[in-house]
């Protein structure tokens, strides 16, 4: 099959064991091509997990996994910023840069470009391939149509979002901390008690979004299990899947078994919603509408 | 018809005549006085109809509710058209894809721009039903035109402008009170415009309390908040 | 180092709104082209070729210059749009080109090489590497910088940058970084960065329910407000929203950006010029706010006290905040 499953970085403050864990896990038993790998959301959680990232590598590359580091989204002390050079100047690591400082890091050399990096259009794909990037995950927000455009010009290989809750938004300021009442400086690391985010709904009671430190997300879960044809139709072959702290070797074998042809879309998306636990799908970005709507084969399956 | 005047004339301005000639005027010498009005609008801004094109010129209904009659407004950029309408009529007969309500101070505001785009909402006098991105590009067009209704009034009723009939004549004497007449209109119609029965909206409030509640326990029972 | 003189960059919606700004002290306009190829994409504002071409005409007759947001994303497969504004802008005789995207950085820059390219808030350029980038790639001159740096953040930055820093001191304040904010469009299907707008009128509905009225965005609702209240525009951040069954202006409360008490401050940290937001506002309101800054401007430039604003009338009913140039924000 000429589709490729890779897993994001986990956007969550989960503890070092339990992230340890997980990666082991995904590493022996799911079939994953690429690992992306490292804090993506908060400079201050790194630290936790940081020691056990060198075995995680090692077991994921001897798996037979190409692993990625990824980089910060929000780049602004001294501190973040030496996070950021140092990790792209490390020899013999891929990296993929989320933010434009990792971009002049890496250019020069291969590289590739995470989803909080603008690629929206044939120009700056271009100058980002020129550089030196190999593989590109794209904005969550792009439609259908963008995809197909860009992928027509593409040399590198071109990555979406097909699983997970979607990045809607970062912010210097962390949501977590200021619903506990606590500044950004002092969070006692709040964020540590949602695995998946906090859920924030509308005054109504309706769900909406979901917070996770200075990260905001949607409520609903991007599900693009229905489109996975179309999408390989239109160019578009690599497929990311959001870690969660459901079982994720399961999400992935459901979306390998999909692509295999091996599973009906329809059975695929009742098994996907029995292990999110019935947290809502969507896809509207890829049709052009809200991202928050959900077309297709998870219309059911909706807010 | 006599020369133009030297100012822009606002398509409103017509709504404010309105306002303080409503007893001496009648509608068959008012009607005029509004085609003569917008025309010479078009004419002379043809900008603000342009700008409106972006939003399909749309119709808006402008009712100031101080008065008892409101106006539908045509924003077609080659045939402008500003009608005369009773407040009782049936208002799914305008066809009008938004309506703007509140007291004829407050809608002279908005059309002076001294109601910007971003407080436009913040009033609860001014009422906007429908598209409300139709009132927001009216807003943004009549914005761009510096549009002053005193001025217009005065180009178009003053003493110096040539009166376009007689309906204007008649108009042009109650000018002399607009300031005056103005402020106590203003004074007057800043009321809320909808009272409300307090009971009732604390059994609502019960309610909706009750579906939000409600709502939560549905997402816990299926173990998504934990 | 010490910049002798803030340059007041101020918005316009409208030529009326330019040329207010202009008589107002205005050092520099900034407005966009009527359609999807600038951020402030609303419904009947804007500027055609024509009113362009008198608009610059107008501030150079008054010795300012005009600037053209040209900083949305360009749609893929679709590029036409904004390489003729670029071209158009450039032909009529714009100061400088503010854009976000790398590729139409890139196009400006090859084609256009003399007009100058200014960064857009939109590209969100918050460290030095990423804005040295943006200098070494594409020249640009001067950069906006987002609103989530510190002042002792921004004075850093300018010792570590070779181009002009332009800094945001009053109006409309976005609390993500900006360009980097899906929220609209999870709502509305229509974004900052490719549409040009962000919460859109045609997606706000206002819901009188008696005792409160609701101000929803799509499906959702952002606020509510008592009899007594006036009821805000239902900017998603602005929302007020439910966390650990508690109701709050999570995000940002419904507060405007004044950073007039910071401008001696902004000067000592090498900033070139001030911008001022709010292409989306009337011309009254430009007039009055840019009339303001100019004294204000004029005031830190020659070592004296910031005079009072006097714009309490504009802000009145929102509180103001200094924003992210204040440590405590975050």
């Amino acid at each position: 099959m000429n589709a490729h499953l890779n897993l994001g970085p986990v956007l969550f403050n989960w503890s070092a064991d339990t992230f340890r864990d997980f990666y082991f896990r995904m590493a022996d038993e799911a079939p994953l091509e690429t690992v992306f790998l490292g804090e993506v959301v908060c400079s201050k959680r790194e630290p936790f997990f940081a020691p056990e990232l060198p075995a995680i590598a090692e077991r994921l590359t001897a798996a037979g996994k190409k692993v990625v580091f990824s980089t910060l989204a929000l780049v602004m002390t001294k501190r973040e910023r030496d996070m950021v050079q140092q990790l792209c100047e490390m020899d013999g690591v891929i990296v993929e840069a989320n933010d434009i400082s990792a971009v002049s890091y890496l250019q020069g050399r291969p590289h590739t470009i995470g989803p909080f990096v603008n690629i929206y259009n044939e120009g700056s794909l271009a100058v980002m391939e020129k550089q030196g990037a190999t593989h590109i995950s794209l904005p969550g927000e792009l439609p259908r149509s963008s995809l197909q455009a860009l992928a027509k010009t593409a040399k590198a290989d071109l990555e979406v979002q097909a699983f997970g809750r979607q990045p809607l938004a970062v912010s210097a300021r962390c949501y977590h901390a200021r619903s506990h009442g606590l500044a950004k400086d002092s969070c006692q690391y709040v964020c540590a008690k949602d695995p998946d985010g906090m859920d924030l709904d509308t005054l109504d009671g309706d769900a909406f979004l979901a917070v996770n430190g200075i990260q905001t997300m949607s409520y609903t879960c991007a599900n693009l299990i229905g489109e996975l044809d179309d999408l390989q139709t239109i160019g578009i072959h690599h497929f990311r899947l959001s870690p969660h702290s459901c079982d994720m070797v399961d999400v992935t074998k459901t979306f390998e078994a999909v692509l295999k042809g091996q599973m009906e879309t329809g059975e695929a998306v009742e098994k996907l919603n029995d292990l999110m636990d019935g947290l809502p799908f969507s896809n509207g970005y890829y049709y052009g509408q809200e991202g928050a709507k959900a077309k297709g084969m998870v219309e059911e399956f909706g807010l | 018809m006599s020369q133009a005047p030297k100012g822009p004339v606002a398509p409103l301005s017509p709504v404010l005549l309105a306002g303080l000639a409503v007893r001496p005027l009648p509608h068959q010498l008012l009607q005029p006085l509004l085609t003569t009005a917008i025309k010479q609008m078009q004419r002379q801004h043809p900008d603000v109809f342009e700008r409106l094109t972006s939003v399909n010129s749309p119709r808006f209904l402008i009712d100031p509710v101080d008065l008892p009659f409101s106006f539908v407004m045509d924003t077609q950029p080659d045939h402008p058209s500003l009608e005369l309408v009773k407040s009782d009529q049936n208002e799914l007969e305008f066809h009008v894809r938004a309506s703007v309500r509140g007291p004829l101070v407050l809608l002279i505001e908005l059309l002076e721009g001294k109601i910007d785009g971003d407080a436009l909402f913040f009033s609860r006098d001014l009422v906007i039903e429908g598209d409300t991105e139709a009132v927001l590009a009216l807003r943004n067009a009549v914005d761009g035109a510096d549009i002053q209704v005193h001025n217009d009034l005065l180009s178009l009723f003053g003493p110096l402008s040539k009166p376009v009939d007689l309906a204007a004549q008649v108009a042009g004497k109650l000018f002399n009170r607009f300031t005056r007449d103005l402020h106590i209109l203003s004074s007057a119609t800043l009321a809320p415009l909808q009272r409300k029965c307090d009971a009732q909206s604390a059994a609502i409030e019960d309610l909706e309390e009750t579906v939000t509640a409600l709502k939560k326990q549905l997402r816990r029972r299926s173990g998504k908040t934990t | 180092m010490k910049t002798q003189k803030l340059e007041l960059v101020c918005p316009a919606g409208t030529p009326a709104a330019l040329r207010a700004a202009v008589d107002a002290g205005a050092d520099t306009v900034y407005c966009g082209f009527r359609d999807a190829t600038n951020a402030r994409n609303f419904p009947g504002l804007n500027f055609s070729r024509d009113e362009l071409a008198s608009g610059i005409d107008y501030a150079k007759a008054h010795g300012a210059q005009v600037l053209v947001a040209l900083n949305t994303y360009p749609e893929a497969g679709n590029p036409a749009p904004w390489h003729q504004a670029v071209e158009d802008a450039a032909d009529l005789g714009a100061h400088a080109l503010i854009m976000a995207d790398i590729g139409l950085l890139a196009y400006a820059a090859e084609k256009r090489p003399d007009t100058r390219r200014h960064l857009s808030v939109q590209a969100s350029a918050s460290n030095p590497a990423a804005i040295n980038y943006y200098q070494e790639t594409f020249d640009v001159k001067r950069v906006v910088l987002p609103r989530v740096l510190t002042v002792p953040e921004i004075k850093a930055l300018n010792q570590e940058i070779d181009v002009e820093t332009e800094v945001f001191v009053f109006g409309g304040l976005c609390v993500m970084a900006e360009g980097r904010c899906s929220l609209s469009s999870y709502a509305t299907g229509q974004s900052p960065n490719i549409n040009g707008v962000c919460s859109p009128a045609s997606h706000v509905r206002y819901e009188d329910k008696g005792n409160k009225m609701v101000s929803k965005l799509g499906d959702f609702t952002i606020n509510q407000f008592s009899q007594s209240e006036a009821a805000g525009y239902p900017t998603l951040c602005k929302g007020r929203f439910v966390t650990q069954d508690k109701a709050s202006y999570l995000f940002e409360d419904p507060t405007s950006l004044n950073a007039a008490e910071f401008l001696p401050d902004l000067m000592e940290a090498g900033v070139t010029a001030l911008k001022i937001e709010g292409r989306q506002r009337g011309k009254a309101y430009i007039a009055q706010v840019v009339a303001a800054f100019r004294k204000a401007a004029d005031a830190a430039a020659n070592n004296q006290p910031i005079p009072p604003l006097g714009l309490e009338n504009i802000t009145e009913g929102q509180r103001e905040t200094t924003g992210a140039y204040n440590k405590r924000w975050q």
